[in-house]
């Protein structure tokens, strides 16, 4: 079944997402990602709900989060830390393979 | 359908207890969560783990469930009539919202709202909950835009209230300036709402095909070229291949490989652009013919050069 018309979407970043968008989207409610936001684990923890705009970045991270909360009955800040090693671990192999066809 | 044998997914026993079931799914969680595991299925594993996990650890849907599973065994075609639950009581709804994009048919159609249509028919509207998808683009798409057919399961429920997976194929454009890691969102062609509620949104996560010939970094791409012992020497305008078609860049006069030149803005494009950044290689000639050992000799005789000299070796 082919759908003639193409789809056009909106980027994530230039557009970004609001609290309602970002819970729904991860299939959380609102209550848990002001949680995680309050207590630093996710944004960069501004104190203004309704000035909160969350990125593609963002995104990805809660979705993580969450994954690592529910399939492990993991506490959020377990969660967090995982998904920050997680992070950090794909932005030097990134930066390794950039490398690597540097010195190569 | 086929029949689905969460016993066996999670490789417990039937008589298993629910701390067994618990222990074997953390074991399983540990190798398959797609997040830290290195398995080539991990997604398609930790799905079925996870509902295995959810019927087996909830006693009213495992009751169930083990009532069903006397009579069929797994990959066995199976269809569930309307009333298959009868007299098992579920506290709330049989689901989680979030569960049925994620679960298998055979999931949805056993503990699915839909697939207990008919009992209580509630008069409230809903929603589609948002759905999510990688797609695959080549790094040039992202310079010039594109156009890529996608195929995606979308969960279907007919007339007899069944979920059925069916292919949806969407034609996407992938706007100009996509990064790895960015999401493109489509409004409404997430999962279908209910009771006339509004379709949630599709949510595309940008990856791109591993090409040898780039290393992306955000919008920067890394890129080496090979050039020639005399061009790196004197200096030469060369043109080379880049994601964004051919460009001539001027080699300086004196370099040596591994040496890295930026040039501006021809990374992926976006409000702040990203640079391509060029490493030189330099590819020395085969000495294969008398000529080309006759320039080496000559090279060898004239020149006096040591690049030993400087390391002490």
């Amino acid at each position: 079944m082919t759908q003639q018309n193409i789809a056009s979407g909106e980027l994530v970043d230039e557009a970004t997402l609001t609290l309602d968008e970002l819970a729904r989207a991860c299939s959380v409610e609102t209550n848990w990602v002001i949680e995680r936001i309050e207590s630093g684990l996710l944004a960069d923890g501004s104190p203004y709900v309704a000035s909160w705009r969350f990125t593609s970045h963002d995104l990805t991270r809660a979705r993580r989060m969450y994954r690592l909360e529910r399939d492990f009955e993991a506490a959020p800040e377990l969660a967090a830390l995982a998904t920050d090693l997680i992070e950090e671990n794909q932005r030097l192999k990134s930066r390794l393979r950039a490398a690597e066809l540097r010195d190569t | 359908m086929e029949f689905k044998d969460y016993y066996q997914v999670l490789g417990v026993a039937k008589a298993a207890t629910a701390d067994e079931v618990k222990k074997a799914y953390r074991k399983l969680a540990r190798q398959f969560h797609p997040d830290v595991s290195k398995e080539p299925d991990a997604e398609r594993r930790m799905q079925e783990i996870n509902e295995a996990k959810a019927v087996l650890s909830d006693p009213e849907k495992r009751l169930a469930y083990d009532q069903l599973a006397e009579q069929h065994h797994a990959g066995q075609d199976f269809q569930p009539s309307p009333e298959w639950d009868a007299g098992f009581e579920y506290r709330g709804r049989g689901f989680e919202e979030a569960d049925l994009g994620e679960f298998s048919d055979f999931f949805a159609n056993l503990f699915g709202q839909s697939g207990r249509g008919g009992r209580g028919g509630r008069d409230y509207q809903m929603r589609g909950e948002d759905r999510h998808a990688k797609v695959v683009i080549d790094l040039e798409d992202a310079y010039h835009g594109a156009v890529r057919a996608m195929t995606l399961q979308v969960p279907q429920v007919d007339a007899q209230g069944r979920v059925a997976s069916r292919a949806h194929t969407l034609n996407v454009r992938i706007p100009k300036g996509v990064k790895a890691g960015q999401h493109i969102r489509l409004s409404g062609q997430g999962s279908p709402g209910v009771g006339g509620g509004p379709a949630g949104d599709l949510f595309l996560e940008i990856h791109f095909t591993p090409d040898p010939r780039y290393q992306i970094e955000g919008r920067d791409i890394h890129q080496k070229v090979p050039v020639t012992p005399w061009e790196a020497a004197l200096g030469a305008s060369i043109e080379t291949s880049t994601p964004s078609g051919v460009v001539k860049v001027k080699v300086p006069a004196g370099s040596q490989s591994g040496r890295r030149l930026r040039l501006k803005g021809r990374g992926i494009p976006g409000a702040e652009p990203g640079d391509l950044y060029i490493t030189l290689e330099v590819v020395l000639p085969p000495a294969n013919t008398d000529k080309a050992r006759e320039l080496y000799e000559t090279m060898a005789r004239e020149l006096a050069f040591d690049p030993r000299q400087r390391t002490g070796g």
